[in-house]
């Protein structure tokens, strides 16, 4: 299942209870989308292909109190609509869901306007707003129903590929982060990532006994918890499928400065280039050094 | 008793004047270019304060509804003694849902038609008023939100157009022309109206005028209504550093239309 089907799947069950919720598309679609548009017409509203309209439009429904779900592209409804999520549901502080579609360079082979490895430094400098990485259709369930019962600003980013289940453990609950491996202390390196990259973590900690990942799916506001974590530990690697300005790793050593942890840490992300080169997401992720093989190396050679 | 509209815009002119000279800042000419239209809006008989709302789009200029508001007890009279004396106010320049009566935190420009559509989707039984600048004919997203309004037909809603030909840098026509804007939005399903902006009568006709598809009034204006010193002055946009004399001049003109 798509995580973004798992999560629209949500919504339109909770319609049959809940005419308030209200889903906006800028032109986007998905299997459950199709059900729910058919099923609950009057709460389906199309915004034309205007992510700057459709966020001021979903401003309008929650300064009226609804519960607004906006749906794009990733690329077009975070960087195209930000200067509108902005000056609306964050400045006013409205509960607008922002649903991403695409994260990383899941769109490879679309190329750079379509791919988006700016948006977790864009939309987490965003004030007011919560922003949650899924990593398979469970947890983007999960986090539907969270959002339907506790409406806020937040963005939440999905892959577009299917992506398999990652292993439930306890802290998987609370939905802020996935614990994968065993108990943290200062013989371990802690790998944090997030949507695809947090599935390469989970493969190497198979591998390698002094690794316990990471899945860091609420990255803002930051995990209070994981921070006794990345301090217990010996180091910390993230990696991360976005440009190195502003991604994951710089909100990890953010948090670190601010609770003076200081630990070894290093940030693999992509380089700071728009991608062209054909070859598709393993390739290219490979190519650049974001890949099972290549953590394992850089742990073995800096920790 | 019938109110006299245009007496009390300009009463509400003075008012702002003395405020602007006070404050030292703000945007005359585009409060002042709006003044008859938001007075005829809010003491005509068709605005239900329960319900409806008001979405000044171009928020420089949201200070316009300051005085009316607290002419109907809403902003409380010491907030607007107090702005520009001390801090105890919660008045701004720009206008923010903070401040009674104020529907819509604004300032960015071409966000009122949309953040208006989806407000007026949410309540079917309020009316909302959006006010935009012709200035905002310029964004985008005012566009995007036009074809939005205008395909959903969203007829609980009012577009006012407040056309007062300038923008900071001079005039739109020399800028870049925007003219004909009616010519421009005919081409959509809106019922469309053009009216002297001043005209308190000819405002509230078009206010009144029932409407089978998405009313937008065409307001044609004039930037620093009120006062020859500031009258399609582009540099009075921003309020300027203003000699004694001119502000007795300005006092005069004022007070010969109010008395």
């Amino acid at each position: 299942v798509l995580q973004r089907d798992a999560f629209i799947e949500q919504i339109k069950n909770r319609l049959e209870t809940d005419k308030d919720i209200y889903f906006l598309s800028a032109d986007f679609g998905a299997a459950a989308l199709d059900s729910l548009r058919e099923k609950y017409p009057e709460n389906f509203i199309h915004c034309g292909i205007s992510e700057q309209a459709m966020i001021d439009v979903a401003t309008g429904l929650a300064l009226q109190g609804k519960k607004v779900f906006c749906y794009a592209m990733a690329p077009f409804i975070s960087l195209r609509a930000i200067e509108q999520i902005k000056c609306g549901p964050s400045m006013m502080n409205l509960p607008v869901a922002i649903m991403s579609v695409g994260i990383g360079i899941g769109y490879a082979d679309a190329g750079p306007t379509h791919y988006i490895t700016e948006d977790f430094a864009c939309m987490r400098s965003i004030i007011n707003l919560n922003m949650y990485t899924v990593s398979d259709a469970s947890s983007s369930r999960r986090l539907a129903n969270k959002l339907l019962n506790n409406p806020e600003l937040c963005y939440v980013r999905f892959d577009r590929h299917e992506q398999p289940e990652l292993p439930v453990t306890s802290r998987y609950e609370n939905l802020d982060y996935r614990l994968m491996g065993d108990v943290v202390d200062d013989t371990k390196v802690l790998l944090i990532g997030s949507g695809k990259m947090a599935h390469t973590i989970n493969d190497v900690c198979k591998k390698v006994d002094a690794a316990v990942g990471v899945e860091l799916i609420q990255a803002k506001p930051f995990p209070n918890k994981l921070l006794d974590l990345m301090d217990a530990c010996s180091g910390i690697i993230v990696v991360d499928e976005q440009t190195p300005c502003g991604s994951l790793g710089a909100a990890v050593l953010e948090a670190m400065s601010e609770s003076n942890i200081y630990k070894k840490t290093k940030i693999l992300t992509l380089p700071e280039e728009y991608l062209f080169e054909n070859g598709g997401r393993e390739y290219l992720l490979n190519k650049h050094g974001l890949s099972r093989d290549n953590i394992i190396k850089m742990l073995n050679k800096y920790f | 008793m019938i109110m006299d509209l245009q007496k009390q815009a300009n009463l509400y002119r003075k008012e702002l004047f003395e405020k602007f000279v006070e404050l030292g800042q703000g945007h005359p000419g585009s409060t002042f270019s709006m003044l008859d239209i938001v007075t005829t809006l809010y003491h005509g008989d068709h605005f239900n304060f329960d319900e409806d709302k008001v979405i000044i789009s171009k928020g420089h200029a949201t200070v316009a509804l300051y005085p009316i508001l607290k002419h109907f007890g809403i902003i409380p009279n010491d907030d607007w003694d107090n702005w520009g004396k001390n801090k105890n106010t919660c008045l701004r320049i720009f206008g923010n849902i903070s401040i009674p009566g104020i529907d819509m935190t604004s300032g960015s420009l071409g966000h009122g038609v949309g953040v208006g559509a989806g407000m007026a989707i949410a309540n079917p039984r309020s009316h909302i008023y959006t006010i935009i600048s012709e200035g905002e004919l310029y964004e985008g997203s005012t566009w995007e939100a036009l074809l939005f309004v205008a395909h959903h037909q969203i007829k609980n809603m009012t577009i006012l157009i407040d056309v007062n030909n300038l923008i900071i840098l001079g005039r739109t026509d020399d800028c870049l022309r925007l003219n004909s804007i009616k010519d421009k939005l005919s081409g959509f399903e809106f019922d469309l109206s053009v009216i002297d902006g001043h005209n308190t009568d000819a405002i509230k006709e078009a206010l009144n005028e029932t409407a089978y598809r998405p009313k937008i009034i065409i307001a044609n204006t004039i930037k620093g209504k009120g006062f020859s010193l500031m009258e399609n002055k582009p540099e009075w946009h921003y309020m300027q550093a203003i000699t004694p004399e001119q502000i007795e001049q300005c006092r005069k003109e004022i007070n010969r239309v109010t008395a």
